[in-house]
């Protein structure tokens, strides 16, 4: 919203202040300032002058040598117009007058000739479009003057205010409130602009009636009966006025009802009185189906939640939003009927959502206004058009429907509590001062308060004794307090284990493991999950997806790591990362309202040109773990079948514990590569990081170090292609459980020399006693019985 | 005999001084002092020889043997000297390569730098003695806005675009439903903070993003001033950026907070005199803030003529943009390492 320091200076003097000073202390007190633009600054050093002498141009034959004079200099300029003679009073831009920041006056030769300023046309004063001609001044205009003088009200210094800001102030969204506001921030009086005395003249002589049907959804509804009207262009102060408050003029009577809601933020509009039907307008709830053509033309079908200003037969405006195109004024129009109400603010909320239609009147309906501003902004738009139209007259009483008064807030606190919240010794009289300056009435005992709310801020904006603190915290400065650290008990808080256990295992992958943590999108959508194979409707979907490929919530990190090799597969041959994150599945419910929520962990080795089956480099990393965080209960199976798609059948293991599925470890599938055309391979782990964390971990526990030495014994056998040398070891340890220390492959060899479909497996065991030496007999009874065993399992001896 | 002595140890004394590695020293010790070595068997045989040249020839005998001992031992020093310096060529390696043949490092690994940030703020928290605490981001209407007192269809909520999901929840549009899942978790005074992911229904582009995070506060005692809140946010602003940054706090509006407040900092990215980061106004918005409003209190169970609070909610994005100067908040969830590596 714009506000406009010219407008603001008829409430409220604004001498001696800079505009910049001015931003600062209301971005700083009342609302964001967003910007500061000064409108037609320039026209400070575009001076009127008079033609001397026109003179052909030496060099150039559409150009002029103009000779001017302000009075006090002479000035001589080459000029490109056609329309200008001596005698003519003209605006000269003066050297260094800044049109814009690439476009300043500055003393030039053209063509040869000495030029020391520039002749304007009206497009280039932006006064209109016209661009035939220089701008020739009435005769009688003296020269000497500057065009701010001229022109007064096109000089302007205005205001940008960040809307968000003011969305709880519905009296800011108007210059007085601002005036208000800029009033009590320098100690200056508030002029108001309203003339409450012309309501003395209005005539009694009309017989329309105004009606609410429906309080809840109108509190207020007031409206004038004006004759005597005459549609045309408002005066240059008004269109200056309503421009810089950045709409565009239309008409006198459409420009003061904008400029009246802009100026007192009471929403206003005007019916063509000729074009009711009977003597009345009602307030009313729509009914459902209704149908209204609103003056854009656009025509809606209305629900009984939206609100209508209808007459006898029919719906005339879509109340707090817009007009109707059936009452609309137009050139023709004598008589209105000037509209001025208040609306129950979540109707016109949801009309305006609903419609797609938040007009400037819609949004501060919706901040809850104050129904007394009604007949001020009705007195004030007469007085307008009295102004611009001198033969219009009120020939009705301000026509009031008001059934339900707007309760005045008194709100009861006191200074102590005031001060104890800001944390600041402010004295009493400054409190008092402050709040006097905005307007409340103070009844004070002792340092009790008794405070009566402004009615402009007691629809909603202040309402407890919080807010109060608000209030003076404000305009002492929030920037005046100072710090100071809070005196409380120093007992530690609680662990909060789980978040801890992340960052454990975070830190593990990422510095252990030299992994780099990746984040991705808590989104996924179709395209990827069938590329991955795994749609099947389950995830939960949004209402209002910005895109396809975000319109459901993950089930699966797995689709985020994938994104990760197609991103740095581009730039890498070889890199681990990893994801911890939320998913969220909607089929297992925590409690009844919510999603089920799981925290995973996802990571992946990519390489362009594995040396080695990167399934053991992923493998290598989960085991690290398990050992780092001493998790007891786990157990890794080897799996080929009940796999997800995109695993490879060969290359996987699932990982559990309490029997149950915690994460896989796996390579990705050919086909799924493919599918996402990745080059190279890639290995992954995905694991429910849930159930690591509630999973039994081991206590640590020393146990004595070895003293008796160690006899390694190494052993090589045939065994079949496919046998898992997990179960080898495990048969090796079973036959002396109490005597082996370890049991290890250290090599695994297939080729010349050994039978087709089968492997050499060679393996180290390293028997000892806790208690003694082993014997030579001992360890030759356990290697005897090793090799046995090995045999009796058909694991021959190489 | 004595000639005898006096040419083995001549002979010694020079092959000594001679010899070139440690290994020849051993072998001429072993030639002459050995079990079997020439001065050792003089030195064995004397009780042969007759008494009156024993005595001589034994004291003569042990001299020398001492001699060649000793020369033996400074030789082998000089030796082991010589060797040491020669390990400049002969074990020299090409230190400036990362491995054998190769000038290329490992990859370090690395905590995203949001995690980063995010622990790096719960440590300073945890030091003041505030608790962590989670909640669900899939959240319901009531944690994310009527609690907060947002009720429907009140503009406030125009601030918060949101994501609706089919079953008529929300994704939380911010992290402050853990101040009141908090609140009803636990008795005041309470310090909690809540760190978190969070989203807003918005087309992506350099600044703006519709998943980012945030590390929501909540503190709750007697009589919780504005003061108090201004020393939390300073202290918590100071430690994360190592230096005095210089603050302003104006109002803001928050249906949550009462009063309530934007926190600026001074851009550290122009220092304050303008910038396109801080739309030349030289503050950046950090920190929405205020004291917790009395009907929040209420909505978590705590009386707010007994209690009073402040909250504030900490965007880590912004942060973290504004620490190394990054320009497109795009990067945080693009999984690029190339960005990622670098902090």
């Amino acid at each position: 919203m714009w506000i406009s320091l010219n407008i603001i200076s008829k409430m409220v003097s604004l001498d001696g202040i800079s505009p910049e000073d001015i931003a600062q202390r209301l971005t700083m007190s009342s609302a964001e300032i967003e910007c500061l633009e000064y409108a037609n600054r320039h026209f400070t050093t575009i001076i009127t002058a008079k033609i001397l002498d026109v003179k052909p141009h030496p060099n150039a034959d559409k150009l002029t040598l103009v000779d001017l004079s302000t009075g006090s200099e002479n000035h001589r300029v080459v000029c490109g117009a056609p329309n200008h003679k001596k005698g003519d009073i003209v605006p000269l831009a003066m050297p260094g007058t800044e049109f814009s920041k690439d476009f300043i006056i500055k003393k030039s030769k053209i063509r040869g000739e000495e030029s020391s300023g520039m002749l304007c046309s009206e497009k280039e004063l932006g006064l209109s479009d016209d661009h035939s001609g220089i701008l020739i001044f009435p005769e009688g205009t003296p020269a000497g003057k500057s065009l701010a003088e001229i022109f007064p009200d096109s000089v302007d210094v205005r205001l940008e205010i960040d809307n968000k800001s003011i969305t709880h102030r519905p009296d800011l969204w108007s210059h007085m409130g601002f005036a208000r506001e800029i009033a009590a921030l320098y100690g200056r009086p508030f002029t108001d602009v309203i003339d409450r005395s012309l309501e003395s003249g209005f005539k009694n002589a009309e017989s329309l009636k105004v009606e609410i049907m429906n309080p809840e959804a109108a509190p207020r509804y007031s409206g004038l009966v004006v004759k005597n009207i005459k549609i045309g262009d408002s005066p240059d102060w008004l269109k200056a006025a309503v421009t810089s408050i950045g709409m565009r003029p239309i008409n006198n009577i459409v420009d003061i009802t904008n400029y009246v809601m802009a100026e007192v933020g009471e929403p206003m509009h005007a019916f063509d009185r000729k074009k009711l039907t009977g003597d009345r307008i009602i307030v009313r709830l729509a009914r459902q189906g209704e149908p209204i053509m609103t003056l854009d033309g656009q025509t809606f079908t209305l629900t009984s939640e939206d609100i209508v200003i209808a007459d006898n037969d029919k719906p005339i405006a879509l109340a707090g939003v817009m007009g109707g195109g059936n009452s609309e004024i137009d050139d023709s129009t004598t008589e209105i009927v000037l509209e001025a109400a208040t609306f129950n603010p979540v109707n016109i909320r949801k009309t305006a959502q609903r419609f797609n239609q938040r007009t400037e009147a819609a949004m501060r309906f919706e901040k809850s206004l104050s129904p007394e501003l009604t007949a001020a902004a009705l007195i004030r738009c007469y007085d307008l058009i009295k102004k611009c139209i001198p033969g219009a007259v009120a020939v009705s009483k301000i026509l009031d429907a008001y059934p339900v008064k707007q309760k005045t807030v008194k709100i009861k606190t006191d200074t102590e509590f005031i001060k104890k919240r800001i944390g600041q010794k402010i004295s009493d009289e400054r409190i008092t001062g402050i709040l006097k300056a905005l307007d409340f009435r103070i009844e004070i005992k002792g340092t009790d308060l008794e405070l009566e709310v402004p009615h402009y801020r007691a629809t909603k904006d202040i309402s407890i004794p919080e807010d109060i603190v608000e209030e003076v915290g404000r305009i002492y400065g929030f920037d005046n307090i100072a710090e100071s650290a809070p005196m409380v008990p120093c007992t530690p808080p609680r662990r909060n284990e789980f978040r801890l256990f992340e960052r454990k295992v975070k830190g593990i992958l990422s510095m252990h493991f030299n992994m780099i943590e990746t984040s991705g999108y808590s989104f996924v959508g179709e395209d990827f999950l069938n590329r991955l194979g795994i749609n099947e409707d389950r995830e939960l979907r949004l209402a209002n997806p910005l895109s396809m490929e975000q319109d459901r919530l993950r089930r699966s990190l797995v689709p985020n790591a994938v994104k990760s090799i197609m991103v740095n597969m581009r730039n890498s041959d070889y890199f681990k990362t990893y994801e911890m994150g939320r998913i969220y599945i909607k089929d297992d419910r925590k409690s009844k309202e919510l999603t089920g929520e799981n925290t995973r962990v996802c990571g992946l080795v990519y390489s362009r040109q594995p040396d080695a089956p990167l399934f053991y480099e992923a493998k290598e990393i989960v085991c690290g773990l398990i050992e780092m965080i001493s998790m007891d209960d786990i157990v890794m199976v080897p799996e080929s079948k009940e796999l997800p798609p995109y695993a490879h059948p060969g290359r996987s293991m699932l990982i559990k514990t309490g029997g149950k599925d915690a994460g896989i470890i796996s390579e990705f599938h050919p086909k799924t590569l493919k599918s996402f055309d990745i080059q190279g391979r890639s290995a992954f782990f995905d694991i429910d990081l849930n159930m690591l964390f509630d999973a039994e971990k081991t206590d640590k526990k020393f146990c004595e170090l070895q003293k008796y030495p160690d006899v390694p014994f190494e052993l090589s056998i045939l065994a079949d292609r496919y046998v898992h040398t997990a179960d080898i070891i495990s048969h090796v340890i079973k036959t002396s459980p109490e005597y082996i220390k370890s049991a290890e492959v250290i090599s695994i060899y297939e080729g010349a020399q050994i039978p087709e479909g089968k492997k050499s497996v060679s393996i180290k065991t390293v028997y000892r006693a806790s208690d003694r030496t082993l014997s030579p007999e001992e360890i030759a009874g356990l290697q005897k019985k090793l090799i046995e065993s090995m045999n009796r399992k058909g694991f021959t001896l190489r | 005999m004595e000639n005898k002595l006096e040419e083995i140890k001549k002979q010694t004394v020079d092959a000594v001084r001679s010899a070139k590695t440690a290994d020849e020293l051993e072998d001429l010790r072993v030639r002459v002092l050995g079990r079997k070595g020439s001065l050792t068997i003089i030195l064995r045989s004397l009780g042969d020889l007759p008494p009156e040249t024993r005595g001589t020839i034994g004291k003569k005998s042990n001299e020398i043997k001492k001699i060649i001992e000793e020369t033996l031992e400074s030789r082998l020093n000089e030796l082991n000297e010589t060797s040491l310096d020669g390990l400049v060529t002969s074990e020299w390696i090409d230190v400036t390569l990362s491995s054998p043949g190769a000038t290329g490092t490992a990859k370090t690994g690395r905590l995203h730098p949001i995690s980063q940030i995010q622990y790096e703020i719960e440590d300073i928290f945890t030091s003041m003695g505030f608790e962590i605490l989670d909640g669900p981001e899939a959240e319901t209407e009531y944690y994310n806005f009527e609690a907060l007192n947002i009720p429907k269809h009140h503009p406030a909520r125009d601030m918060q675009d949101t994501f609706w999901t089919e079953d008529g929840n929300l994704l939380r549009t911010h992290t402050s439903p853990i101040q009141v899942r908090g609140m009803e978790k636990m008795k005041p005074p309470l310090r909690i903070v809540g760190p978190g992911r969070v989203f807003r229904y918005e087309s992506t582009d350099a600044s703006h993003e519709n998943t980012f995070y945030q590390v929501e506060g909540m503190m709750i005692d007697r009589d919780i001033s504005v003061s108090h809140l201004i020393y939390v946010m300073k202290e918590l602003l100071r430690r994360i950026f190592k230096r005095d940054v210089k603050i302003r706090l104006r109002p803001g509006y928050f249906p949550f907070v009462e009063p309530g407040f934007e926190l600026d900092m001074n851009c550290l990215i122009c220092g304050g005199t303008g910038c396109s980061v801080c739309k030349q106004s030289g503050w950046v918005e950090v920190l929405p803030c205020g004291l917790v409003h009395p009907a929040v209190l209420r909505y978590g169970n705590i009386d707010p003529s007994q209690w009073s609070g402040f909250a504030f909610g900490l965007g880590l994005n912004r942060l973290i943009m504004m620490k190394y100067g990054i320009n497109d908040i795009r990067h945080f969830l693009s999984g690029d390492e190339r960005f990622l590596v670098q902090f």
